[in-house]
């Protein structure tokens, strides 16, 4: 590969194109592996959820029949609910804690990389372990949380919203050292000489924040909630391990996840999936295009 | 909340600079309390001490460590190092060609292409499992090593391109076309050039890669949820579920925990700031 770029490396004609080939050969194993891991299954999906099943048996061609299927069942629904309830308090729960701390880390000198290295700590358990972790401390035994609080044996698992707020808790707790994180990367390009002269005309503290702080984050801001948005939509592991989907925690994942495990109907799963992708992606895309082409294009660092 | 570094410069009242402390202190304490209760309750002996909220309730010792051992922890622990360190190779192998050739050589409709990486890195990879799952019975891919880290791979790729494109754009052009002019070809100027000078981000997109095919859950628990030589560490915690909600063996869970845990901790205290760089400038959730 690298031996026709050898024998011309001068002639710009011949260079230029034999490093677009170039290009074009370093691009092709990711663009294949993700094309076909990621975007083959999806379209196989699409087909399998056209097609009716008795268990693992097809019946043959059902059109869109899984799909009235799946939008009548109040199953879906809920998950849809619970996915979104899920979404919108943690997301915001996480990114108002992560630009308190952000804000509280960029002020701070000394002390500040200690602290940045226990914010890493939340990132890197597995999700599994903190809701394992989590679950204990809110469970009636040994009933850590309850004997904090002083509340007694007060079930926080074992009830609607109550469930649905201790996994909130716990994704948020794991995530919002992260979001503080990027936030703070994104404070840190905002030049002190603003602040100083802002300061001089005399703006109050929250003026700057208000003014200032907020606008010139608002990239970074965007960033934190798109990947946030797009992660917390795909929620699994926590009501997995903490609730198993009881007291309305189950989510999209967890539905279409045992559609496959525990009530084996392909077509009826597919189904499931295929309006979970297009749900998941399209808040996706609605992000990207929100925040633009020079955002795609600097992701890459291109 | 507003206030910023040029603040600290002018002296400031101590009890200020005692109230940033103690709000770092707060960050700190919201990270690692959950270890210190987690450390506790796996110390701690009999159902007494371990159903007991006080987190000095004695008494303590190594018992839960032991029946973890005697559970085959260990082939958990070998299955995801497996798993995760091929899905690493791989995922830096190939994302550092795709990487390069985004940073610096000319592609046709780029934009298609990033657009394309980053639609991969939105994708919700529950949307493989039922497609997937067909397929690998078919194939017999099904409790295997290679049913995890390709789908794994796929995933992993987006960030590890997102991350190494940057490190690579962030080097100096100059160094490369040096090269260049010395008659080096566009692979000799990655290979030797570019390549050894990106090796801090290249580790960092090792360590972010290999932490998140560690922690894998969903696709693991579908495609490999029961047999030992395959199941991985997520998995094995999520199962020492007992029958029944509160059954379930506090001890030996928290005590897989902290084995689990301890050594990434210890690895990402190392790497720290690498990590950081990572995280931060690739832009993107690991």
């Amino acid at each position: 590969m690298a031996s026709e770029a050898a024998r011309a490396p001068r002639v710009e004609g011949r260079r230029s194109l034999s490093n677009a080939a170039l290009a074009k050969l370093f691009l092709t194993p990711s663009v294949a592996w993700m094309a076909l891991v990621a975007l083959f299954p999806v379209l196989y999906a699409f087909v399998l959820s056209l097609y009716l099943y008795q268990g693992r048996l097809s019946e043959g061609f059902g059109g869109l029949e899984n799909y009235t299927e799946a939008i009548t069942d109040d199953r879906f629904w809920s998950a849809v609910i619970a996915t979104l309830v899920f979404t919108v308090t943690s997301v915001a729960a996480e990114f108002m804690i992560g630009l308190g701390f952000a804000l509280i880390m960029r002020q701070a000198f000394r002390g500040r990389g200690v602290t940045r290295a226990a914010i890493l700590v939340p990132w890197v358990i597995p999700t599994v372990i903190s809701a394992q972790m989590w679950f204990f401390m809110f469970n009636v035994t040994p009933g850590f949380w309850n004997d904090v609080l002083g509340i007694g044996d007060f079930n926080w698992l074992g009830q609607p919203n109550w469930a649905m707020f201790a996994i909130v808790f716990t994704d948020v707790w794991k995530t919002a050292p992260f979001v503080a994180l990027l936030l703070l990367a994104g404070l840190q390009t905002i030049p002190e000489d603003i602040y100083e002269s802002a300061r001089v005309d005399g703006a109050t503290a929250w003026q700057r924040f208000w003014n200032l702080t907020l606008p010139l984050l608002r990239p970074a801001i965007l960033v934190a909630l798109l990947f946030r948005t797009v992660d917390a939509l795909r929620v699994f592991d926590l009501p997995q391990v903490m609730t198993q989907g009881a007291f309305g925690t189950e989510t999209l994942s967890m539905l279409v996840q045992r559609f496959v495990v525990q009530t084996p109907n392909p077509g009826t799963g597919a189904a499931f999936s295929t309006l979970t992708f297009i749900l998941v992606l399209g808040v996706g895309v609605i992000f990207v295009r929100f925040l633009g082409r020079e955002f795609v294009e600097s992701t890459a660092g291109g | 909340m507003g206030e910023q570094q040029a603040a600290i410069v002018e002296r400031r009242p101590p009890i200020q600079r005692i109230g940033k402390a103690l709000m770092l202190m707060l960050i700190f304490i919201w990270c690692l309390f959950p270890f210190f209760w987690l450390i506790s309750t796996s110390l701690k002996l009999g159902n007494e001490a371990l159903n007991s909220p006080d987190l000095f309730h004695g008494p303590f010792g190594l018992q839960n460590y032991k029946s973890v051992i005697e559970q085959d922890f260990g082939f958990n622990l070998r299955n995801s190092a497996i798993i995760a360190g091929t899905t690493t190779v791989f995922c830096i192998a190939i994302g550092a060609l795709a990487a390069y050739a985004l940073a610096r050589l000319p592609i046709k409709r780029k934009i298609l292409v990033l657009a394309g990486v980053l639609a991969v890195s939105l994708f919700p990879p529950v949307a493989l499992v039922p497609p997937m799952y067909e397929v690998w019975r078919t194939l017999g891919l099904l409790n295997t090593y290679p049913g995890l880290y390709i789908p794994y791979t796929a995933f992993t790729l987006p960030l590890t391109i997102f991350i190494l494109s940057t490190f690579f754009a962030s080097i100096p052009k100059d160094l490369e076309e040096a090269a260049r002019i010395d008659g080096a070809t566009a692979f000799q100027a990655f290979w030797k050039v570019i390549l050894p000078l990106a090796a801090p981000g290249v580790f960092a997109a090792a360590i972010i890669t290999f932490v998140a095919a560690w922690n894998e859950f969903l696709l693991a628990s579908t495609f490999a949820p029961r047999d030992k030589a395959v199941q991985t560490v997520t998995v094995a915690i999520a199962a020492f579920t007992g029958s029944v909600q509160f059954e379930r063996p506090i001890g030996t869970i928290t005590a897989a925990c902290v084995i689990v845990t301890i050594p990434m901790i210890i690895l990402t205290l190392i790497f720290q700031r690498r990590i950081v760089a990572g995280l931060t400038t690739g832009g993107v959730k690991g």
